[in-house]
């Protein structure tokens, strides 16, 4: 048993937070999602943009990733707002992930304002109940650390991300579990992964995965340069893709590669996956969660402030101008490495114990300044 | 008013001038005064090139950047300054007697009673825009951009009424069961009434009346996207 305290689930997982979260079943919700967390202290509220379109092509994809964000682990307690009895589909999926989950349609009210006045006590109860909640010890192996890099420049690959690596590591030989994805950030890199997969077949899927997103790039007939890397990497020193992605690749440390999950999958297992979403670095942090992250470590060269309404977002500056100039935006200096205050190994071992201390209840910069950032899947139109 | 969006990052190819130009488009809407844009500072659609566009169609506009400022306390102290001043500059405008021409409204719906209110509009000498995206609120910003100043949402059935960040939406029930259960969120009952009553408090709406939309300060912002993030 490691030192770490979480909040035990129902379900059998284990918490490093304890939300309540509101959760619009679809945009035309967000308003009232929005001023219900505003009128109960303790609740927190994310907005989308999902139009509710279910002829979508992604709508599944959104379905998926919506309740896998409500069902995180650091949720104690949900409350779904819905337009019609349509959307209580979202609360039976994830009230059937064994989450505590309440349910209010705007159309059961006559509209936003009065369905927000009935809704209220109901959200003050899910937030008195999660107050009695206490924290026990729990297992590492309960713990899933979600790496992720964003603003990335040309230290990335040499201070900040093989010291995350080394943390991601210490995890995984603890018993625990870390996602890499960013998969345009893993082009080049892919070679290097699949041969560190645990059986041939999660080798395959490893290229597999790389491949189909440099042809779907390709099928667009586009120059993904501007995109990846974007233009502050470039202004950062990152010349190619494929540079960054060597960089990029380095957060997973060396464990084995135990497997690749889809966008918003959950993890089997315990051990390094892998993760099949954009570089874009909120729809990222949102996959991550959806698949049961409980706690984001974010190397950033640039100075990207990102962080998630549920879960505690580790920053690491690859170098100290930015650690020093983004005022109290990033918690953690991997450019120590470079003026030999730090080494790689020890930065890592630095990282590891703030991943432990944050888990256990410490805020990250991203929480003490209220960042809520959240993306779906884009709706192609 | 803020508009909080998901993009500007990861765009390639025609995506990202189709975002590009949603952003400027709502930006220079006629119902927006001034604008502060708030960048990051690496992303794909920079912030300050989007600002200097705005500018370029004489819109009052600053900008605000997170990497430039240094991180988000002085960013959100350097905006707040921003805003106070263009907040200054709006305060003396006041409502002037226009033509009916200068009304552009914008139909999100494709369909009979669309082409009817829009019949209607055409002879009173209104101006009317009609998106070309998969109809709903996704059209919203593109009928922004293309200088509504109204928007009229007819919905469809089991469609509830979406507001929108910078033009007042005048949500039209498609079904009038779901009208009655959404009555404060709706404007006008689709059902009950015809193109020329649509059109008339279009026109109430363009001289200040509020929707509910308004009433109920929903923001919504559905950008629709031509191709996934990278």
């Amino acid at each position: 048993m490691s030192d770490l305290l979480g909040y035990r689930r129902a379900n059998e997982t284990w918490g490093v937070r304890n939300h309540v979260l509101v959760m619009p079943a679809q945009a035309a919700a967000s308003t009232a999602a929005e001023q219900l967390a505003a009128a109960i202290p303790g609740a927190v509220a994310v907005t989308h943009q999902w139009d509710g379109d279910r002829d979508d092509r992604d709508a599944l994809l959104v379905q998926r990733t919506l309740a896998g964000f409500c069902a995180n682990p650091n949720v104690a307690s949900v409350l779904i707002v819905g337009i019609t009895d349509t959307d209580r589909a979202l609360a039976e999926n994830v009230a059937s992930r064994g989450c505590e989950t309440e349910f209010v349609a705007l159309a059961d009210h006559g509209g936003t304002l009065r369905a927000v006045d009935a809704a209220r006590p109901i959200v003050a109860s899910l937030v008195t109940n999660a107050r009695r909640l206490r924290r026990e010890p729990m297992p590492i192996s309960a713990l899933v650390l979600g790496l992720e890099c964003g603003g990335s420049d040309a230290l990335s690959g040499i201070t900040a991300n093989p010291a995350l690596g080394i943390a991601s590591d210490l995890l995984v030989a603890g018993g625990g579990t870390s996602i890499l994805a960013e998969v345009p950030e893993l082009v080049g890199a892919e070679t290097l992964l699949a041969a560190r997969a645990v059986t041939p077949e999660v080798g395959r899927r490893v290229i597999a995965v790389v491949h189909q997103f440099e042809q779907a790039v390709r099928a667009l007939g586009v120059d993904v340069r501007g995109a990846q890397p974007a233009p502050g990497n470039i202004e950062g020193g990152l010349s190619t893709i494929e540079e960054k992605a060597l960089g990029a690749a380095k957060k997973g440390g060396e464990a084995p590669v135990a497997g690749v999950l889809e966008y918003a999958q959950a993890p089997p297992a315990t051990g390094l996956y892998i993760m099949d979403t954009p570089g874009h670095d909120i729809e990222q942090m949102v996959a991550m969660v959806a698949g049961g992250c409980q706690l984001v470590a974010f190397t950033t060269g640039r100075g990207t402030p990102t962080g998630s309404a549920i879960a505690p977002c580790l920053k690491i500056a690859t170098n100290s101008t930015v650690f020093e100039r983004m005022d109290g935006d990033i918690d953690l200096d991997a450019g120590a490495i470079l003026d030999g205050r730090e080494t790689v190994q020890s930065m890592g071992q630095r990282i590891y114990d703030t991943i432990l201390t944050v888990a256990t209840g410490t805020l990250t910069s991203s929480e003490r300044r209220g960042h809520r950032e959240f993306a779906l899947p884009p709706q192609l139109n | 008013m803020a508009i909080v969006h998901q993009h500007g990052c990861g765009h390639v190819g025609d995506d990202v001038i189709n975002t590009e130009r949603a952003l400027l488009g709502v930006a220079t809407n006629p119902n927006v005064g001034a604008v502060v844009v708030v960048g990051l500072g690496c992303e794909t659609i920079a912030g300050e090139r989007l600002a200097s566009r705005i500018e370029q169609r004489g819109q009052r506009v600053r900008f605000v950047g997170i990497q430039a400022e240094g991180g988000i306390e002085r960013t959100v102290v350097r905006g707040r300054e921003a805003v106070a001043g263009l907040r200054q500059q709006l305060d003396g405008l006041r409502r002037e007697a226009q033509p009916a021409s200068s009304f552009v409204f914008g139909i999100d719906a494709d369909g009979p009673l669309a082409d009817a209110v829009c019949g209607v509009a055409a002879q009173r000498g209104a101006r009317v825009v009609r998106g070309s995206g998969a109809p709903g609120p996704g059209r919203h910003v593109e009928l922004a951009g293309a200088g509504a100043q109204v928007i009229v949402s007819l919905r469809g059935r089991g469609q509830g009424p979406v507001g929108f960040a910078v033009c007042p939406v005048l949500a039209v029930a498609g079904d009038p069961e779901l009208y009655r259960a959404l009555c404060d969120d709706f404007d006008l009952d689709g059902g009950a009434v015809g193109a020329e009553a649509i059109f008339e408090r279009a026109v109430v709406t363009f001289n200040g009346e509020r929707t509910a939309s308004e009433r109920r300060d929903a923001h919504d912002f559905v950008l629709r996207r031509l191709a996934r993030s990278m």
